[in-house]
């Protein structure tokens, strides 16, 4: 299996990762919830793509679903997984667990809770080195010191031989960092990889996955509910919501030109810098859809400023825009004639509001 | 986080004051003191009962399991009464007619066959504590094994393993430990051989798996779904290598303080059963089988031969306890630091 898929990454020229129409549902008491439903991209070898979307939006579990990790009870995922040129959905938990570590690993969310409490440092990071490379424990700890130094942990040799509760949260992330790239995988996954973290330790994190990105020729998929955190180290941003993608572009064309009202209304719910104190900030109403009843039409319609007739009948699919990379899902996208027309009414009541 | 708290809630100084700690620190050393006491007892108990045959402060000068009285050192010259109090006791003696009970005998005195009981205290843990403390392993290793796969795997094996601890739960225990000695205890065989310690510590592996299986599942639902064995799982790591890697030694602690305090529980059932002449056979000393023997002569006043083998199970479970506790905050300390 594993010379199968080395020999495919020497061959298939095509790209990392290609996801066709993945479904990802779960059973609960109240019915069907349709955590990822139809959701297709591809992705090239050593790019970085960002995962923007709210709670709940289906973000997190689409990363998981391509991974494989989502436990099968109570699971249905359909849809095609192709990664380096193979069908990976339909694998075994034998079959995934040698991509596991190797191919492709994680960051979690939080690195509180990401590090077991009771085993040291070196020898949890020496684990997957031993397990899936064979190297001695002497080996294991070396290769651990070097990634140590990669992720620039203050005083690696130290850091070997603490236990997670040692190291406070910035540390402990880096020490997550250098777990999932101790096999050097070709797609690392970052679970809301600064959310815990103190907003001066978020660039660092940030830096560090991107340097190593580079350095390892790895492709990143980092998954986020912030928008600021993907703008500045991701090539292509993909926005979700409701299990669904709402609009995929280069990051540069995305913050240029975006085309869904929902992903404005991100934007805009970013407070800036030199907004005057006591400024409201900007909210986008309601709440994210109900996964097991979503609303007819455009799952974004019943919140949407900018909702007609049409949105809340027909559901659109994804439409390509100007740029050939750039792809959304709305009847009235921004910039035309309806969008702009709503737009000069809301800014008319806001004023006659104030 | 528990100083600063102790500090804020029940001292409530006007000024917020972090680093005085007056009270806690009297308090530390409260439970201080108790924990070396606790401690102290059980590594007594435990060194007296491996070596009471052979130890000095032990009355061995006869063989405390015979019943014969002619061997009871107590008994020689004197054969009507023959059970005298402890030395300490003696002032029993001068008000009442008991000619015969001039004498008074051994830290606990002697029993009605002129046996010392203090030293068959001690031998008596022997049995008490080697029965608990093998019931408690057993029942430990099976149900932290049942425990872990139900609640790792879940699923039919979760059902499964839910639902026979539940109607193990529900058996009466008594009848079970009844069952299963007398049905053990072959009636031909068991006048020439001793008991075997066997059916009874079976019985009591059986009465402790339930709840120690529960227990464990309960915590490895818990662990399973933390984040860092999401992580290990995403690294490639095997269930095997999951559940003794990454779960057990976390629920060991847990489990540590858990066990403890089912090891007084089972030194208390075992002491049941022994009264109700359940456990190793008669001659051989228990603490349970003790107290019972000394029922009868309690009733005319002798009160040592029930009471002092109860004191002395008594500081025993008390001991072990006390420790459950210490290392139950201990643990709980570190949880609150990781």
């Amino acid at each position: 299996m594993n010379r199968q898929l080395q020999a495919s990454r020497r061959q298939v020229e095509g790209p990392l990762l290609e996801v066709r129409d993945l479904h990802t549902h779960f059973r609960t008491d109240r019915g069907l919830v349709r955590a990822v439903d139809g959701v297709s991209f591809s992705m090239a070898r050593g790019a970085s793509l960002g995962i923007v979307g709210e709670s709940g939006s289906g973000k997190s579990v689409l990363s998981r679903s391509i991974m494989g990790l989502l436990p099968k009870r109570n699971t249905e995922r359909s849809g095609s997984v192709i990664f380096e040129g193979q069908e990976i959905i339909d694998l075994s938990l034998n079959e995934r667990r040698k991509i596991w570590g190797r191919e492709m690993s994680m960051i979690f969310q939080d690195p509180m809770t990401s590090l077991n409490p009771v085993m040291r440092i070196g020898k949890q990071i020496g684990e997957g080195l031993r397990l899936h490379l064979g190297m001695s424990k002497d080996d294991a700890r070396a290769t651990a010191l070097k990634l140590l130094q990669d992720v620039r942990i203050p005083e690696p040799e130290k850091r070997l031989d603490q236990f997670a509760f040692e190291l406070s949260g910035g540390m402990r992330q880096r020490v997550m960092i250098a777990l999932a790239m101790s096999c050097g995988p070709t797609l690392l996954f970052a679970d809301e990889p600064t959310t815990a973290l103190d907003v001066t330790v978020q660039a660092q994190i940030l830096e560090v996955i991107n340097e190593q990105r580079r350095d390892r020729n790895m492709s990143v998929i980092l998954v986020t509910h912030d928008l600021g955190v993907v703008a500045g180290h991701t090539d292509e941003i993909a926005v979700m919501y409701g299990g669904k993608l709402v609009e995929k572009a280069p990051t540069r064309v995305l913050f240029s030109n975006m085309k869904m009202p929902y992903t404005e209304a991100l934007l805009h719910s970013i407070p800036k810098i030199d907004d005057p104190s006591h400024t409201r900030l900007n909210v986008i109403p309601g709440r994210p859809p109900d996964l097991v009843n979503p609303p007819k039409g455009c799952r974004f319609s019943p919140r949407c400023a900018f909702v007609q007739d049409r949105c809340r009948e027909e559901e659109p699919p994804l439409m390509n825009a100007e740029h050939p990379e750039h792809v959304y899902a709305c009847w009235y996208p921004v910039g035309s004639p309806v969008h702009r027309e709503r737009t000069a009414q809301l800014a008319a009541q806001a004023v006659g509001a104030s | 986080m528990t100083d600063i708290d102790v500090i804020t809630s029940e001292n409530a100084p006007l000024v917020p004051v972090v680093a005085t700690q007056p009270r806690p620190r009297k308090l530390r050393r409260r439970g201080r003191v108790a924990k070396w006491l606790a401690v102290s007892w059980l590594v007594f108990l435990t060194i007296s009962a491996i070596g009471a045959n052979s130890f000095p402060y032990i009355n061995h000068s006869c063989d405390q399991f015979e019943k014969s009285i002619d061997c009871s050192t107590a008994s020689k010259g004197s054969l009507v009464k023959i059970e005298m109090p402890p030395v300490w006791a003696t002032w029993e003696e001068p008000g009442k007619d008991l000619p015969n009970q001039a004498a008074s005998a051994g830290l606990m005195g002697t029993d009605t066959n002129g046996r010392d009981i203090f030293a068959r205290s001690m031998l008596g843990a022997r049995n008490s504590l080697l029965i608990a403390g093998l019931a408690i392993t057993f029942g430990l290793a099976i149900g932290t094994f049942l425990g872990m796969i139900a609640g790792y795997f879940r699923g039919w094996i979760d059902m499964v393993i839910e639902n026979v601890t539940n109607v193990m739960l529900a058996f009466p225990a008594l009848l079970l430990i009844i069952f299963l000695v007398t049905f053990f205890n072959d009636p031909s065989t068991s006048s020439a051989a001793p008991r075997p310690l066997w059916p009874i510590i079976v019985a009591l592996v059986l009465l402790s798996i339930p709840p120690l299986t529960r227990l464990v599942r309960a915590n490895t639902i818990a662990y399973a779904q933390r984040d860092f064995v999401v992580a290990a799982r995403s690294l490639g790591a095997k269930g095997s290598r999951i559940l003794f890697r990454e779960i057990l030694p976390n629920i060991v602690p847990t489990l540590l303080s858990f066990a403890l305090t089912g090891l007084a529980l089972l030194i208390v059932a075992e002491g049941g059963l022994a009264f109700l002449g359940l456990s190793v056979e008669v001659p051989v000393p228990t603490w349970g089988s003790m107290i019972g023997s000394g029922v009868t002569p309690l009733r005319q006043g002798v009160w040592w031969i029930s009471l002092m083998p109860a004191l002395v199970m008594f500081l025993t479970v008390l001991s072990i306890n006390l420790l459950g506790d210490v290392l139950a905050q201990r643990f709980n300390r570190r949880e609150a630091i990781g």
